[in-house]
């Protein structure tokens, strides 16, 4: 079958099976930086937006998501143009392996929309479902709480004339080499 | 050297302090180290060390831009889904496997059995460690003798995942049950059902004894702790016990393997040891190791779980079978009931101490669980003694035993900390207990044995294995107790209002080590492109530690350059240079080491061209700012200039290489106190975890925001170890857990605040001044929280979980 959505401001035309996750369609399309973690929507490391609310994408089955808009990670800054959340993870050592990121990211995005000044204990809640082995939450929690801080600025310059933060994303885009076999591994290590 | 020496060795048998002279001991082992001038340096003289330095990979990975290995699916339109028939019955022997109907299914590409050809018929151990290997060859890869639920029978390569898994489950397997046994001290009775024949298993462990499912028996004594235990002192014996904890790694175990278009194999996957993995599948696959490459892409978290050749064979099997890429994928299922586990142990602590508080003898016995194989069953209970009792180097007479027994339980293998935190648990609440029965401060009591620079460290190498006969050279302790004792508010603690509310601090040391001693190899490469950047190849293994970071920091210090002039490329065994791997808290220190030798090489050859350019010596030079200058003329030239002309000069040219290597007979230890401040309900016996604080001496960081994010995610994988059930298992062995839901990981929610202090010492063995710190915070919350519940309500929980049920039974007992 054929669903019609949008993914990251892209409408697109995707081939699915009945049985697929909205997860298992957006990997096999290329959007990769949403990760398989348990399959049961245990872990969240599959976190996407579907319509603006965080959605686990692996227990999302695709068929509900016929002429929804979809935001993955890939939407959100580049790595020249880092959103401001994204920003914060990174100036915070919030990461250590990175596998949970995605999902902690796009849950932190979404609780920053409905609530850009939470509390330390909002955020733990709002994080509660997303799972992380490296870090003992502490630095993810200070890098949320520092993005709603910087967000907030940028807020304020935006609306001083200043230049608003650039949230603007494409498609998925995989740097790779294109050669099937050639095992050099780039843009990976 | 042989295996048997190896393992030999850490049956040891008895050393004595008096037997060597001191002054004969301080030749063999100095205080002073001949460190190089550039080594120490002060904080300010510092230019990447210890800044906080971006996390290398961390744009890509929050951009998720990062590849994993499952992400190399879309680069293979030919590729084939792996899945595993696994052992229902906790022991027995397949008599039948039925896969006709997997094979007739549409897109099953093949179905592998014990027999098939395809399937390695050799024994190995999963274990990843040196060679030769310390574990026993008790294993393989598809198994007719089945000793746990979760054993691999069969595999399956198909179109999809979903093809795979049902050729798996129309796979229908007969089994001839046999008797079983899930509990270790009944394992080791004589009459208990045997998981292996005598003989059945090679390169066996030293003091295995098969009969009684014993894999290996190690131990070690310095002095005579019986003539302590029966002299003129308080004799006190406690006995605790660890759960079996999943690693939980975020990232399932994972292996792409493929033959290439030179008919060589290649393996992407999710692992902490490239090299060894490569030394493994040679040997099971009898392919000469160069045809073999193994490629480490990023590792979605290890922690040991991936210390080990856990699933690599069955997708390059079923490759070689099918002649197409095979991607296996473990399911998280599968994850908890057959990957790997922690070590479950009974640990028994005895002491002797005199009326004034001095500490004659410690004796430790260890009874280890290590389920139905034995990979990293000895040297993980080595290091429930050899890790832990040292920190009490002061004290005259050791003894350490362990028994390492089978059961029809899940593997068990490598994890972070490796036998430490079981240890460090029975030690650290057994010297509290010691303390409060003798009315001496906790604190004191430690204070007086503890450690400190210039002690030879004999407990360790009592066994004669890992860490033998350390010199002590750096040591924070009494800082990182002051400090922590302040963070915590040790000296002013205030109980709270309610009647029925108790508030209690407890506290707990520990010591690792920095790689194992002597068993170490690391090397990289560097080499200089002509606009003056680098690229810097490492063996050394990052599985999200940020140990690439680490080494590029290291690298700049030496080379005086922007820490964006240098690309890293680590673990590809085709082109990165040897390295044992991520483990044993030894990346920085060994890997870290032959990095900042590799670009002392290519520091000189710079030197040399820039003192061609410049028309001045050598010893005039120095690196710094992207520049060679002469800090007699104040004249300089740019690296770029450099690399220009090494390149395209006229008269001679070179490409500018420089290479390091590095091992050692080091191992110093880090140090770790950890506080614990607990509220308990003495009606419920519920209790609140208000705040964990843990100091680390690691030595230098050489990133203090990594070193921090490891230090707290160490407590928080501690404190799943004090508070949570692991994986627990039904009568037959079978993992009551399947998912995150039934695990016990502590959420955002669920986990106290954490604070992280970094105490500074110098060691000068290490690059910099660094040693370990990623194990040694994973050792002491346990310990922490039972001395932190027994001051606050007076009742000692010994079995792990701390629960509320435990107090409040215990508050129960002590009512009556």
């Amino acid at each position: 079958m054929e669903i019609e959505l949008e993914i990251n401001d892209v409408e697109q035309t995707v081939d699915a099976s009945k049985s697929d996750s909205l997860l298992d369609v957006l990997r096999r399309n290329g959007y990769t930086g949403a990760k398989r973690g348990c399959d049961t929507g245990a872990c969240g490391f599959c976190t996407v937006h579907v319509d603006g609310e965080p959605v686990k994408s692996c227990v999302e089955p695709v068929t509900k998501d016929q002429d929804t808009s979809i935001e993955t990670i890939e939407g959100l800054g580049t790595q020249s143009d880092l959103h401001p959340v994204q920003q914060a993870f990174v100036d915070n050592t919030a990461l250590q392996c990175g596998f949970c990121i995605p999902g902690m990211i796009m849950r932190s995005t979404a609780l920053l929309e409905t609530n850009p000044n939470p509390t330390e204990q909002e955020v733990r809640e709002a994080l509660s479902d997303n799972l992380c082995r490296c870090t003992g939450y502490k630095k993810i929690v200070e890098a949320v709480l520092d993005a709603a801080e910087r967000m907030d600025s940028d807020t304020a310059v935006a609306a001083d004339g200043g230049t608003a933060v650039d949230n603007d994303g494409g498609a998925a885009a995989v740097t790779e080499c294109s050669r099937t076999d050639c095992g050099c591994m780039e843009g990976d290590q | 050297m042989s295996n048997d020496e190896e393992t030999a060795k850490a049956d040891g048998g008895t050393a004595s302090r008096s037997e060597t002279a001191e002054d004969e001991r301080s030749e063999e082992h100095p205080l002073e180290w001949d460190e190089p001038e550039n080594n120490d340096k002060a904080p300010d003289e510092r230019d990447s060390v210890s800044h906080r330095t971006e996390k290398y990979d961390d744009r890509k990975l929050v951009t998720g831009q990062a590849k994993y290995t499952a992400d190399y699916e879309e680069r293979y339109p030919d590729l084939a889904y792996a899945a595993v028939v696994r052992s229902d019955i906790p022991h027995g022997r397949v008599t039948d496997i039925n896969t006709s109907a997997a094979e007739a299914m549409d897109g099953v590409d093949a179905v592998l059995t014990p027999e098939s050809d395809a399937v390695p018929d050799a024994k190995y151990t999963s274990a990843g460690q040196s060679y030769p290997e310390p574990s026993p060859w008790d294993m393989h890869v598809l198994n007719e003798h089945v000793r746990y639920i979760g054993d691999p029978i069969a595999a399956v390569a198909a179109e999809d995942r979903a093809t795979a898994t049902a050729a798996v489950e129309s796979i229908e397997v007969s089994y001839e049950k046999y008797d079983y046994v899930t509990d270790p001290e009944d394992a080791f009775d004589e009459d208990a059902p045997q998981l292996f024949e005598d003989g059945e298993v090679e390169n066996e462990i030293v003091g295995h004894d098969y009969d009684r499912n014993r894999m290996a028996h190690i131990g070690g004594e310095l002095g005579d702790v019986d003539a302590a235990l029966d002299g003129d002192t308080h004799v006190h014996e406690t006995e605790w016990e660890t759960i079996r904890q999943s690693h939980a790694n975020v990232e399932k175990h994972t292996s792409l393997a493929y033959t290439n278009e030179d008919d060589r194999h290649v393996l992407i996957t999710s692992t902490q040891v490239p090299n060894h993995t490569r030394r493994q599948l040679a040997h099971l696959f009898d392919i000469p190791i160069r045809d073999i490459r193994v490629q480490k892409p990023r590792v979605g978290g290890g922690f040991g779980g991936k210390q080990a050749m856990v699933i690599e064979p069955i997708p390059l099997a079923l490759s070689l079978a099918t002649d197409r890429p095979v991607l296996y994928e473990a399911s998280r299922e599968e994850e908890f009931y057959a990957m790997r586990s922690r070590h479950p142990m009974k640990v028994k602590a005895k002491t002797a101490v005199t009326e004034d508080g001095d500490i004659k003898a410690i004796d430790i016995y260890a009874l280890s669980n290590t389920g139905a194989y034995g990979s990293h069953g000895m040297t993980v209970a080595g290091n429930v003694g050899s890790k832990p009792m040292p920190l009490y180097s002061k004290v005259p007479n050791a003894r350490f035993e362990a028994d390492i027994v089978h059961t029809n339980t899940p593997q068990t293998g490598a994890m972070r900390g490796y036998g430490a935190p079981q240890g460090t648990l029975a030690l650290e609440g057994h010297l509290d207990e010691v303390a409060r029965d003798l009315g001496l401060d906790p604190i004191e009591f430690r204070r007086r044995h503890h450690m400190e620079v210039g002690d030879l460290d004999e407990i360790a190498g009592m066994m004669g294995g890992e860490g033998a006969n350390r010199r002590i050279r750096s040591c924070g302790l009494d800082e990182c107790i002051e400090r922590g004792k302040d963070a915590i508010g040790y000296d002013d603690l205030e109980q709270p209002d309610e009647d029925h509310l108790h508030r209690g601090i407890g506290m707990a040391l520990s010591a690792q080590g920095t790689g194992v001693a002597g068993d170490e190899l690391g090397a990289a490469q560097i080499m200089m492109n002509e606009d003056g950047s680098f690229h810097l190849q490492v063996g050394g293994v990052d599985i999200g530690t940020g140990a690439d970071t680490a080494f590029l920091q290291i690298a700049a210090e030496v080379l005086g350059c922007d820490e964006g002039e240098i690309i890293v490329k680590s673990s590809d065994t085709d082109v990165t240079p040897f390295d044992y791997g991520a483990y044993a808290s030894s990346t920085t220190y060994i890997s870290g080491m032959a990095v900042k030798k590799a670009a002392e090489d290519a520091k000189e050859r710079i030197l040399n061209w820039g003192s061609k350019l410049l028309g001045e010596p050598v010893g005039d030079l120095e690196t710094g700012d992207g520049t060679v200058y002469s800090e007699a003329s104040d004249d300089s030239v740019t690296l770029e200039d450099i690399g220009y002309e090494a390149a395209y000069g006229d008269d001679e040219r070179e490409h500018i290489l420089g290479k390091g290597t590095h091992c050692t007979e080091e191992s110093p230890p880090p140090f770790a106190a950890q506080f614990a401040d607990v509220t308990v309900d003495e009606t419920t016996g519920e209790f609140e975890v208000q705040k964990l604080v843990v100091a680390v001496d690691c030595g230098v960081a050489i990133n203090p925001g990594m070193a921090e994010g490891q230090i707290e995610g160490a407590n928080h994988m501690s404190y799943e170890m004090a508070v949570s059930d692991g994986i627990t298992l039904d009568d037959e062995g079978r993992a009551e857990v399947a998912d995150f839901d039934e695990y016990g990981l502590p959420s955002a929610t669920e986990t106290p605040p954490i604070e992280s202090i970094l105490v500074e010492t110098h060691e000068p063995t290490g690059p910099f001044g660094a040693k370990s710190v990623a194990e040694v915070p994973t050792n002491t919350v346990p310990p922490a929280l039972s001395n932190a519940v027994r001051d606050a309500v007076g009742v000692r929980i010994r079995e792990m979980p701390i629960t509320a049920e435990k107090i409040r039974s215990k508050l129960d007992e002590r009512e009556i």
